[in-house]
């Protein structure tokens, strides 16, 4: 009996070794790249926080210094750090619930309607579009007498300056851009996702005297959860990382009110417009560590909330 | 009576309903379309009537000669092939490792799985700009600087395009693949033969976004391309919008030309990438 | 076999002395290589004096040019020179071990470094005083302005000792009798603001801001008056000033003199197509007049390089008189001046015979835009950003200075 019982699972571990293996095989040619092009850089990075280094020979070890730096008088008013954080956390509360409205009532209409296709294609078209060109093209849209405020001044708002130009405004001119630019492709995503919605829940729901709006909140929404999730994780982290709408609109102007995460750790490692470089890579890896610190901690919560609510079928 | 009344009733609405939908529906293609009606109708214009104000939608005079000085002025067509080249090559690459690792993480048990995918994550969630010094050091020691194989290698084992694949796998039923291991067929059988057929719409997917990205990447050339003539697309646009940086109608003209690769690509699969997803019952 | 071996040895020294004959070629880092003639300019002339050495530029552009550089010192590419486009790269560079001292070659060759008016103590480390670059170009500000519009207008041309007061004033009224713009800022701190430094005593680094008032306050009159463009549009448009003066409806604009090459060379494209001129920029009562700022711009030798002896006679000759005259020829004006120089910036083609022009060629005083030192790229930033708030009203002006001196307290030295 105690034979027969080791053997099986010496039999078992064999098998598990084989399974390892074979799902190892299935992992190295994407792993093996992986490790040297990005996980490598990845871990330098994390060593390079507890360094002061400024890319030449001269490479010391400089403890919690660089993030004793940083969080030197720290607040969300004053501080580089603060204020960046600030206006990140901002944009990004702001960019990923509009663009998932507007991506998913776009959706909702998109789904039975005729020529679906081609307005599908319209809208999504501005995330292909190169952003160089559309950052132009809506900075002039957004300027001071541009079409924009020339619309909102007929309508009885009274725009005297570029949305670029404005403490207030500036960040919204980025987050419409973000939203405008990517609500296409969550909506794309969403109309996947209501591909897959069984036909017959709607037909059962209607049986039971289920009116449209109660549709929506009963079965479309909790059909859609996989979609949410996947759309929510991917822009939240993207949305920290935010920086070339940024660097091209408004370069973290006027004063610091548009300055993100990515832009302070860019200023520190490269300078910025007419700033020469500064060559801190140790401060900037510091503050890339706050940024993944955050965006690890969102994934995690977005992750264990995904065994609890998203509805997989 | 009661009941050909409700249902003229709920004619109208039906109507009016579908009217709002159309509204709507256009009212978005038009915000969509604006910038780039702007960028048309500026790259015909001479450059000091871009701006004019109050501005023109309709050029006073059409300048199409702006699109052939483009061609002279900017060696766009080296631009053109080095892109395509990196596009294609990364594209192919990196769906040929996703599909293939993402297998492991969606439909596999071993050890370390959930570590490993983390590392993954994680590495998506940190910003390129935090370890590109390091990656350029290490790139430029076995000879890839100032090659357009430094982009290929940069991009071809993307961690998003694991993760892509892999939320795509999980909304295939595992009963698929377990019925094919009772019938005796190996993983890479499993891959072949069962996954990788059902996973077309996510391989276009995977396949749209990895092009339209290598294409509209510019961070990644800018650094590691210094040669003019190994440039690509993008940095050339740059390099053109700092060269002539008072002629936007050419910027736009240049702009405009970029921007028609993808398009195509992009009018060329979506039809079969949407389709494709509702057929194979996709769920995430 | 004694024969055997003699021959060898013979084929052996051949082949060592082609070796060395053979053309070493150096690679030498800059910015906007195509689009600025002096780099070509520079080539031929040194490929000329020195046939034994090849030049091949390096482009990076220049918005980038920063970030590249240091990423390829740092990288250890084997490009053996670089531009140093920025005093704190130089200072950064040279701290890293990056970039070579040059005292040593100096000394041998009793290099005579006087003729650079000042600007090659610039590239004298901080930490350790060693001469780490040479100054190749010194670009000041002059005061470009467009003579049709003066003639339009019925007014005089500007003089090389104009005030601020006068220079506003007679903005002013070309705008009026013109209708076109009397005066054109580019958005940049130096182009609005950056004159305070003139007087040689004030720095931008010095924690002091109430001396840029003056500028702040002319500017935002002109501003208002509708007299130069405003800030707010340019920045959203991104109009570079380069195509902003060519356009011809702006009669002076204060930049840099390396616009000058830029202008010439649109002349003669047909891009533009105006009389123009330069004067030197007005000055401020108490400050002589001819009184400017600039920067230099230097050539240093990485320490990667493999032709450190080739790369230092490529550095030695361009920052020489005859490199001089080679950069003065396309435009540019080369930090080495003397009568010689000078006489052929003034008969380069396309530059303007009168004159007044020729006069802008001697600045009396030039100032550092911005001084080195630790914590001055923390003050940059800071002065920067306020000076956008400044620029787009979001702030008073005396609100943005107070915000500028609490700010740069913290990093000034």
């Amino acid at each position: 009996m105690t034979s027969t019982q080791s053997e099986s699972r010496r039999k078992m571990s064999a098998l598990e070794k084989r399974n390892t293996l074979i799902a190892y095989s299935f992992l190295a040619p994407n792993f093996i790249g992986f490790v040297i092009f990005t996980l490598v850089p990845v871990v330098f990075s994390f060593v390079l926080a507890f360094m002061n280094w400024s890319g030449g020979q001269n490479i010391t070890f400089a403890g919690l210094d660089n993030f004793r730096l940083i969080f030197k008088d720290f607040s969300f008013a004053k501080s580089n750090l603060g204020i960046a954080l600030k206006n990140t956390v901002f944009y990004t509360a702001m960019t990923v619930p509009l663009t998932l409205v507007f991506a998913l009532g776009l959706a909702l209409i998109l789904n039975k309607v005729r020529g679906a296709g081609f307005f599908r294609a319209v809208i999504f078209f501005p995330y292909v579009a190169s952003l160089v060109a559309i950052c132009v093209c809506w900075n002039f849209l957004l300027m001071k007498n541009g079409p924009v405020n020339q619309i909102l001044n007929a309508v009885g708002f009274n725009m005297k300056k570029s949305w670029t130009s404005s403490r207030d405004l500036a960040i919204w001119a980025i987050i419409i851009v973000s939203v405008w630019r990517n609500a296409g492709y969550y909506m794309v995503m969403y109309l996947a996702g209501l591909q897959g919605v069984p036909a017959e829940l709607y037909e059962a729901a209607t049986m039971d005297g289920a009116n449209g709006w109660q549709k929506f909140t009963k079965v479309t929404l909790p059909m859609l959860t996989p979609t949410t999730f996947f759309c929510s994780i991917m822009m939240v982290i993207s949305c920290f990382k935010i920086y070339d709408v940024v660097a091209i609109m408004t370069q973290g102007g006027p004063g610091r009110s548009t300055k993100m995460l990515v832009t302070y750790i860019f200023e520190l490692s490269f300078g910025g417009e007419n700033i020469a470089t500064s060559a801190q890579y140790g401060v900037a890896s510091a503050v890339s560590m706050v940024l993944l610190a955050i965006v690890l901690i969102v994934t995690f919560v977005q992750f264990r909330g995904e065994k609890k609510w998203v509805n997989y079928m | 009576m009661t009941d050909a009344k409700k249902t003229k009733h709920s004619d109208t609405r039906a109507i009016a309903l579908t009217a709002a939908k159309y509204g709507v529906l256009i009212a978005f293609t038009v915000i969509a379309l604006i910038p780039f009606v702007w960028m048309i109708s500026s790259s015909l214009k001479t450059s000091i009537d871009v701006f004019s104000i109050p501005m023109k939608w309709i050029p006073s005079e059409f300048h199409w000669d702006n699109y052939l000085k483009i061609w002279e002025r900017v060696p766009l067509l080296a631009y053109f092939k080095n892109t395509t080249a990196v596009a294609i090559i990364v594209t192919f690459m990196q769906i040929l490792t996703s599909s293939f690792a993402a297998y492991a993480f969606a439909k596999m048990q071993f050890r370390g799985r959930d570590f490993l995918f983390m590392c993954y994550i994680g590495t998506i969630a940190v910003p390129w700009q935090v370890y590109m010094v390091p990656q350029f050091i290490m790139m430029r020691s076995i000879g890839l600087y100032d090659t357009i194989w430094a982009l290929v290698v940069l991009q071809s084992f993307s961690a998003f395009g694991v993760f892509l694949m892999r939320q795509f796998y999980l909304g295939i039923p595992n009963d698929l693949s377990e019925a094919a291991r009772i019938d005796g067929l190996s993983e890479y059988g499993i891959w072949a033969r069962i996954i990788l057929p059902l996973a077309k719409p996510a391989i276009a997917t995977l396949c749209i976004f990895t092009f339209v990205n290598t294409w509209n990447d510019y961070m990644g050339p800018m650094i590691y391309l210094t040669t003019d003539l190994n440039k690509t697309i993008q940095v050339g646009l740059r390099r053109f919008i700092q060269a002539y940086s008072a002629d936007y109608n050419l910027i736009m003209a240049a702009s405009l030309c970029s921007l028609i690769p993808v398009a195509v690509v992009f009018l060329f699969l979506q039809r079969y990438f949407i389709e494709g997803i509702a057929t194979t019952g996709m769920k995430g | 076999m004694k024969k055997l071996f003699a021959l060898l040895l013979a084929v052996l020294m051949v082949a060592c002395m082609a070796t060395a004959m053979a053309e070493t070629t150096l690679k030498v880092a800059g910015w906007d290589i195509t689009t600025t003639p002096y780099y070509e300019a520079i080539k031929n002339g040194f490929e000329a004096a020195n046939p034994d050495i090849k030049v091949e530029w390096v482009d990076l552009a220049s918005q980038d040019y920063n970030i590249k550089a240091s990423t390829m010192l740092a990288g250890g590419d084997t490009t053996d020179l670089y531009c140093v486009k920025e005093l704190s790269d130089m200072q950064n560079w040279s701290k890293e071990g990056l970039i070579v001292p040059m005292n040593d070659m100096i000394a041998a060759e009793g290099y005579d470094l006087t003729k650079y008016a000042g600007m090659d103590a610039c590239y004298v480390s901080t930490a350790d005083g060693q001469q780490y670059a040479l100054p190749f170009r010194a670009d000041y500000w002059v005061m470009f302005y467009n003579k049709d519009l003066f003639d339009k207008a019925g007014v005089a041309y500007p003089t090389n000792d104009w005030t601020w007061d006068q220079y506003a004033a007679m903005a002013t009224e070309i705008a009026e009798k013109t209708g076109e713009y009397g005066t054109h800022y580019h958005t940049w701190l130096s182009a609005v603001a950056n004159w305070a430094v003139c007087d040689g005593v004030n720095t931008l680094a010095d924690g002091e801001y109430s001396d840029l008032k003056y500028f702040y306050e002319m500017y935002q009159q002109l501003e208002d008056e509708g007299v130069c463009m405003s800030y707010d549009e340019l920045k959203a448009s991104g109009l570079h000033y380069s195509g902003a003066f060519a356009q011809g409806n702006i009669a002076m604009m204060p930049m840099g003199y390396w616009y000058v090459s830029t202008l010439i060379g649109y002349i003669k494209d047909g891009t533009a197509s105006m009389n123009w001129g330069i004067a030197a920029v007005p000055h401020l009562d108490g400050v002589a007049a001819g009184s400017s700022f600039g920067s230099p711009t230097g050539i240093a030798i990485s320490a990667a390089s493999a032709n450190k002896d080739a790369a230092w006679k490529f550095a030695s000759w361009m920052c020489s008189e005859e490199g001089a005259k080679a950069i003065a020829e396309t435009g540019t004006r080369p930090a080495y001046v003397s009568e010689a120089v000078a006489s052929v910036m003034a008969a380069a083609e396309g530059f303007p015979t009168d004159e007044i022009s020729a006069g802008a060629l001697l600045p009396t005083a030039i100032s550092l835009e911005w001084p080195i030192g630790e914590g001055v790229n923390e003050i940059k930033t800071i002065v920067n950003e306020e000076h956008s708030l400044i620029m787009t009203r979001e702030v008073e002006i005396d609100e943005g200075i107070a915000s500028m001196q609490e700010r740069a307290a913290e990093y000034v030295k």
